[in-house]
């Protein structure tokens, strides 16, 4: 327990018995999963489109809220909210993407007289714009990317001023951007205000806000996060760190926990500061904060204040259910362990199985006509599809995620290329002779590959 | 640009590989000369029905579903006694049941005017968006 936690009376707390799932796909399974074994009732929703969802027959009640298109369904707060209503859903599990990091909505859910299972919608809206959030961070003494915690100044000589202190190349970036949107590296002074005109227009126009920020472009650094833990007693820990370094167009494919090659002195004190960090914003719930690291420097770039598709693998090493804890947070539990007690161990991995062409990449809808997944001591697959489930072109491609748990890295690195031999999805086109080569690479074999690695790979193969 | 001959056989064999490809359940193209319809039954079987003319006056079964999610209502006064009484001639603008959410009761019409045929969801039962209420059959 974190010193003066015992001494605050705990804040007064809604309980609740049923949990409603605003998600669809592997995530409403995995979150059903940690409902039912708290005890706990879910109500599982759909849009058209899914009404064949496996979750569905094991949810405690099921309703379709929508149209297959998702601003009609699990992006419909309204629906949400009459949903609720109607099954007596005492909280709302946002999952990911969607409305999870939606400010309005989580306070709409807690304006209902609902639980919403994340931070408050303070807490989203101040981590949910760069400059807010970097500010935040280097209050609380976490390492950030050089560059002002303001937006750029309208002044065209004031930016070049900035531009030229930091040191070219450097990153405009949109305010309200995110997902790899909204950004564009500027390598020379001449390019600069092309740069930032076009960035502000397509930030007006994709985030509604044309406010933009300023940083120094890092060439080759790697993707770490660190996973967080807080409840709404002031405690706090940090769970430990991932590398989700191998991306294509800043979609993760393949991520891992420990991130390889970082040493427990050069990770712990920022680890540290995240935590302090929450504690200073006033975090609940589940978080993580991304960094940039290279040349043995970290760099904050953001906080997802959500509960993340990679969470498995931080689960595996830790021993922890993030989901469950997660849940019981909302429901104004104090945490169950102190930092002392957070003990990662061993490797994981996590390969993200997607629908989608594995050459072009094009999404893959169809039905699954034959499917074999891996089982065994240290498997893991989180997913919702089935022998005959019917992969909708409406959403995103990711239908599972493979996730392996082993002492050391190269093990775990043997045990996920048996994992994938054996797994076999039938009837539509997946990526899944993609990353079983990735698993064969010499380089990633290594470790600590960068962010770019993956591209150029593809790039390499596309070439032979 | 010549007009597609829908009754093609090799036509019919694209648009079924197209539909079942792209998970699409079904089409169906009507034309001067004909109608085409196409529906795929699961498992990459496929159902083709093509007739060369639409027959005036044949009668076609048209769902009315849930407008949104609540608790579905038969009518507002006359209660299930209706649906005993079917089937029933309705004209388009006749309101067939309610879907309630708490004290608020939605209207759910016809949309066309025919016969209603068949009650297919449970009185008092919630139901989703999109749920089948009532069969009406349409006079076309």
């Amino acid at each position: 327990m974190m010193p003066g936690s015992l001494d605050k009376a705990p804040p007064p707390y809604k309980r609740f018995d049923t949990v409603l799932i605003a998600n669809r796909g592997e995530i409403a399974v995995r979150i059903q999963r940690a409902c039912h074994e708290l005890g706990l009732k879910t109500v599982a929703v759909c849009s058209e489109a899914d009404r064949e969802a496996p979750y569905g027959r094991t949810a405690d009640s099921f309703l379709c809220i929508g149209p297959s298109n998702a601003a009609k369904s699990y992006l419909n707060r309204d629906a949400l909210l009459l949903a609720a209503r109607l099954t007596g859903a005492g909280a709302i599990h946002p999952g990911y993407g969607f409305l999870s990091e939606n400010a309005d909505f989580a306070k709409a859910v807690e304006e209902a007289g609902l639980v919403f299972i994340g931070p408050d919608a303070s807490s989203i809206a101040t981590m949910g714009d760069k400059i807010s959030a970097k500010r935040a961070m280097m209050a609380a003494g976490v390492p950030c990317v050089p560059g002002p915690d303001t937006a750029l100044p309208d002044d065209p000589a004031a930016v070049e001023r900035i531009a030229l202190e930091i040191g070219y190349p450097v990153i405009i970036k949109a305010a309200g951007g995110g997902g790899g949107r909204g950004m564009r590296v500027v390598q020379e002074a001449a390019r600069l205000h092309e740069a930032i005109a076009l960035t502000r227009e397509e930030a007006r126009q994709a985030f509604g806000s044309p406010s933009l920020y300023i940083e120094k472009f890092l060439q080759h650094p790697r993707h770490i996060e660190i996973q967080v833990l807080c409840d709404i007693h002031g405690n706090a820990v940090w769970l430990g760190h991932r590398d989700c370094s191998m991306q294509r167009r800043h979609q993760k494919v393949v991520e891992e926990a420990p991130a390889p090659g970082i040493a427990p002195e050069v990770i712990g004190p920022v680890g540290l500061a995240c935590v302090q960090a929450c504690r200073q914003v006033g975090y609940r719930g589940v978080g993580t904060f991304e960094f940039l690291y290279e040349d043995g420097a970290f760099y904050f770039i953001e906080m997802n204040t959500r509960l993340q598709v990679e969470h498995p693998v931080t689960e595996m090493t830790s021993g922890l259910d993030i989901v469950q804890s997660q849940i019981k947070a909302a429901q104004g539990n104090p945490l169950e362990m102190s930092q002392a007690d957070v003990q990662c161990e061993g490797h994981s991995f996590e390969c993200r199985i997607n629908a989608e062409d594995p050459d072009n990449f094009l999404p893959s809808a169809g039905v699954i006509s034959d499917l074999v997944l891996p089982e065994g001591d240290g498997v893991r697959v989180d997913t919702h599809i089935h022998a005959g489930y019917k992969v909708s072109p409406y959403y995103d491609s990711l239908i599972g995620k493979l996730i392996v748990h082993a002492p050391t890295r190269a093990e775990a690195m043997t045990k996920m290329r048996e994992a994938l031999s054996r797994t076999r999805i039938g009837g539509i086109a997946t990526n899944l002779s993609l990353v079983r080569a990735l698993f064969e690479d010499e380089a990633f074999g290594r470790g600590e590959t960068d962010i770019h690695y993956l591209e150029q790979w593809l790039k390499q193969r596309g070439a032979q | 640009m010549s007009a597609i001959d829908f009754s093609d056989p090799a036509t019919i064999a694209f648009l079924t590989d197209a539909l079942t490809a792209a998970s699409v359940a079904g089409l169906e193209i009507s034309a001067p000369s004909g109608q085409l319809r196409i529906v795929i039954s699961g498992a990459g079987e496929a159902k083709i029905g093509s007739n060369r003319s639409v027959q005036p006056g044949s009668v076609s079964p048209v769902l009315v579903r849930a407008p949104l999610a609540g608790y579905f209502c038969v009518a507002h006064l006359s209660g299930s006694a209706e649906a005993s009484s079917l089937p029933r001639a309705i004209c388009a603008t006749e309101v067939l049941g309610f879907i309630r959410v708490g004290p608020v009761l939605l209207p759910v019409s016809a949309g066309r005017s025919g016969t209603v045929t068949r009650l297919l969801a449970e009185v008092d039962a919630m139901v989703g968006y999109g749920a089948p209420l009532f069969e009406i059959e349409v006079q076309s």
